[in-house]
């Protein structure tokens, strides 16, 4: 319009760019956002029992954590460097998800039993769960996607989930890739999402969560002949027993994200809850064929599979419980 | 490579404005493309960093987010109309489209002080998208009013170029920020607030909201009468209405809307692909950023065509890219050259079709109901392609993606057939006018 106006707006964009970077190099100056100092504290653990789980600070409960062994009551070992948001270990090859330090993206780091990191792989989402083999052979990872917004596209979310090769950090398939059968027949849809792997003792054979419009389907899946089949309805994030005859899960309440953990019987296909009567939002992980432990997103609580007695405090300030020394 | 040119263009509108002027684009139009520039550079910082604040900071589900978004789709639609209504009716389509703007302006700024909650954020979104649907037909009328009929293909694909360099720039900019300061993303929402901010003043300050074809066109009506002209000049809701049966813009509503309904959405084919091909997903997140370097590519030239050969070619032969992409959905396996191909084909159906519709709605309607015409064309659109999604899902699961990739192929050839005539009509109907 006219040259007044054309001065208001230099004006106003210096005044902008001035006050952002000002803003920018206030926050940048700042201390390191990305991983807490937080410890874990062991609670009333029964002796004999071993869990690695992720350090969380209560009042942040998302950033990454360092990595920490919990071993009859007491605090044993921790990671250095290593810190995740997810994190899960079998058989000497650990996955650890988690924010990169540059804040911006997010990677999983394969390591060892030292904490060492062996391989680092781009994550193309959040952190959402982490499974290995309990020989240690194959890995699972899920991460949330959201559909870029370029072009007026939807925010909406969607999951992936990869196998991964543990021995050299190949991702050797997509869940979202795989053939999928529903009463013997061929079963897609476009709003298939996959996650929460649960491997078998045959390392070939896994459990995992097909949701599509409002079903959450449970379904057995084969690795190498990059196929599912569904068993059953309403199952989401499975978790396989030691043993292999039972599958603990979360159960959604009504449409909301709301849910209660409860154990099915792998042959009949049949449920029952467990003793914890809070909404919990977890991938529960078993301790031994009769016991299970899970995170409320603070703390590590465990629970008896069969239904019967009540949650015990395991590990304060913790997530992510895996079992150890098997 | 656009991070260069529209840093450029942030401190220095002459070079634009020079580009703008051996394009004979209307300053105005470059303004307003400025502003969208501006505020979409605001709006896709958020939308990036939004599902990460909401997992870092607030310890939430992403899904839960997916809720929060869906729930606004259906009501920005009946917004649009009413406020590309209102728009004519007031005749202040710059006060309108500077209330959108607005709106989602004092969005950011609630981010910055109270989004830390989900309900709290989910009321941001709401107003932010709100403020979208307020102020896109207004400011396509502007746009519209600001050019000469037969440079008006060009002006919209001037806009939506630079629409598009912002929402490019957007993430990257986020990004950065969060690369200098990880994990602050307090930073983000002010410097976000800080550009969604210039653009309000670049569209108070630069942008003219009674261009030339608008004053001309009231000054022809309003002459008779002075006391009570503006009653006359001001179009009533019947008047508005009688769009949808007007022998000049029905047609152009009915071609567009089963175009629409034949079309694919893009986060479908997307998904589609992610079935089909054979490489490391890590490539998935780059399927948008190549679509939209495409389209920014592509929208100017397509428009200055479109100008010079009619838009109803251009508009049919960028609809027809879309078989392309079909064609490459329906592969069983997809290789790196046939995904190229998709998104060549992909970038180029948008940059032939959206803005150069639009401006052939522009050409047609009566300068007194442009942003209620334009509000109608985007709703039905919009509406349009959400059947379409709906049934491409549906089909998808019944009979698998190929069948339904081959029903939405016979879908399109017919709706092209359908919708040909009927452009050309609404075509010829603006070259007589």
């Amino acid at each position: 319009m006219d040259s007044r106006n054309g001065k208001i707006t230099i004006v106003l964009v210096v005044l902008c760019v001035l006050l952002g970077g000002g803003y920018l190099a206030y926050a940048a100056l700042g201390p390191d956002q990305t991983t807490t100092d937080a410890r874990p504290q062991a609670g009333a653990a029964p002796s004999g029992v071993a869990v690695m789980v992720r350090a969380v600070d209560p009042s942040k409960p998302t950033l990454n954590g360092r990595v920490f062994v919990v071993e009859d009551g007491k605090v044993s070992r921790r990671s250095g460097d290593l810190a995740c948001e997810r994190v899960y270990y079998a058989a000497g090859r650990g996955i650890c998800m988690g924010v990169a330090p540059s804040g911006v993206d997010y990677t999983a780091k394969i390591f060892d039993a030292n904490f060492q990191t062996l391989h680092t792989i781009d994550l193309t989402g959040l952190p959402s769960r982490a499974r290995v083999s309990a020989d240690g052979r194959y890995g699972a990872m899920t991460v949330f996607v959201a559909g870029d917004s370029y072009l007026g596209n939807s925010t909406a979310f969607s999951t992936r989930t990869t196998i991964l090769d543990m021995a050299d950090g190949r991702q050797i398939g997509q869940l979202e890739q795989y053939e999928v059968t529903k009463d013997g027949k061929p079963f897609d849809a476009v709003d298939f999402n996959f996650w929460g792997v649960t491997f078998a003792k045959d390392p070939n054979r896994f459990y995992a969560t097909l949701a599509t419009g409002d079903h959450h389907y449970l379904v057995e899946g084969d690795i190498a002949a990059e196929s599912m089949r569904v068993l059953r309805d309403g199952v989401e994030c499975p978790s396989l027993s030691p043993d292999n005859r039972q599958i603990a899960y979360k159960s959604r309440i009504g449409s909301e994200n709301r849910w209660r953990i409860h154990v099915l019987d792998v042959k009949t296909l049949a449920d029952h809850p467990v003793a914890e009567n809070r909404s919990i939002d977890d991938q529960v992980e078993w301790l031994d064929d009769a016991t299970l432990a899970y995170s409320d997103g603070t703390n590590v609580y465990t629970v008896p599979a069969d239904g019967s007695g009540e949650p015990q405090l395991l590990v304060k300030d913790a997530t992510s419980p895996v079992r150890l020394g098997r | 490579m656009y991070q260069v040119e529209a840093s450029k263009a942030l401190l220095k509108p002459r070079l634009w404005a020079g580009r703008a002027a051996r394009l004979r684009v209307p300053r105005n139009v470059v303004m307003l493309g400025m502003v969208s520039l501006l505020t979409d550079v605001s709006s896709e910082m958020v939308a990036t960093v939004l599902p990460l604040y909401l997992v870092f900071s607030l310890g939430a589900s992403p899904l839960v987010f997916g809720a929060i978004d869906g729930t606004y789709g259906g009501a920005a639609a009946l917004v649009q109309v009413a406020s590309g209504f209102v728009s004519d009716r007031w005749r202040r389509p710059k006060g309108v489209a500077g209330l959108g703007y607005g709106l989602s302006a004092v969005g950011k700024v609630a981010l910055v002080g109270a989004g830390n909650t989900i309900g709290g954020i989910g009321a941001i979104i709401a107003v932010d998208r709100v403020g979208k649907g307020i102020r896109t037909a207004p400011r396509d009328a502007l746009i519209s009013l600001s050019s000469a009929k037969d440079r008006l293909a060009t002006s919209f694909g001037v806009h939506r170029a630079m629409d598009s360099v912002g929402a490019m720039l957007g993430p990257l900019v986020a990004f950065g920020i969060l690369f200098v300061a990880p994990a602050r993303f307090d930073a983000v929402f002010v410097v976000s607030t800080l550009f969604a901010v210039l653009g309000l003043a670049v569209l108070i300050l630069n942008v003219d909201g009674r261009p030339q074809r608008l004053r001309r066109a009231e000054r022809g009506e309003a002459a008779p009468a002075d006391a009570d002209a503006d009653d006359k000049a001001a179009p009533s809701f019947r008047a508005a209405l009688g769009l949808l049966a007007a022998p000049r813009f029905a047609p152009l509503l009915i071609a567009a809307g089963l175009l629409s309904v034949a079309s694919v959405s893009d986060a479908m084919i997307y998904v589609g692909l992610q079935r089909n091909i054979d490489f490391d997903p890590a490539v998935f997140p780059l399927l948008y950023v190549m679509t939209a370097i495409v389209f920014m590519g592509l929208a100017i030239p397509f428009g200055q065509l479109a100008d010079r050969v009619g838009k109803v070619p251009v508009l049919l032969g960028g609809q027809a890219l879309l078989f392309v992409t079909y064609g490459v959905l329906m592969m069983g396996s997809v290789g790196y050259g046939a995904l190229v191909l998709c998104l060549l084909a992909l970038g180029g159906y948008f940059a032939a079709t959206e803005g150069v519709l639009t401006a052939l709605a522009g050409t047609v309607l009566p300068e007194k109901l442009q942003a209620s015409g334009i509000g109608l064309l985007i709703t039905v659109t919009s509406l349009g392609r959400l059947a379409s999604s709906l049934a491409f899902g549906g089909l998808w699961f019944a009979i698998g993606l190929q069948s339904a990739v081959i029903c939405f192929v016979a879908a399109l050839a017919l709706a092209m057939m359908l919708a040909a005539p009927l452009l050309l009509r609404a075509q010829r109907a603006a070259l007589d006018g």
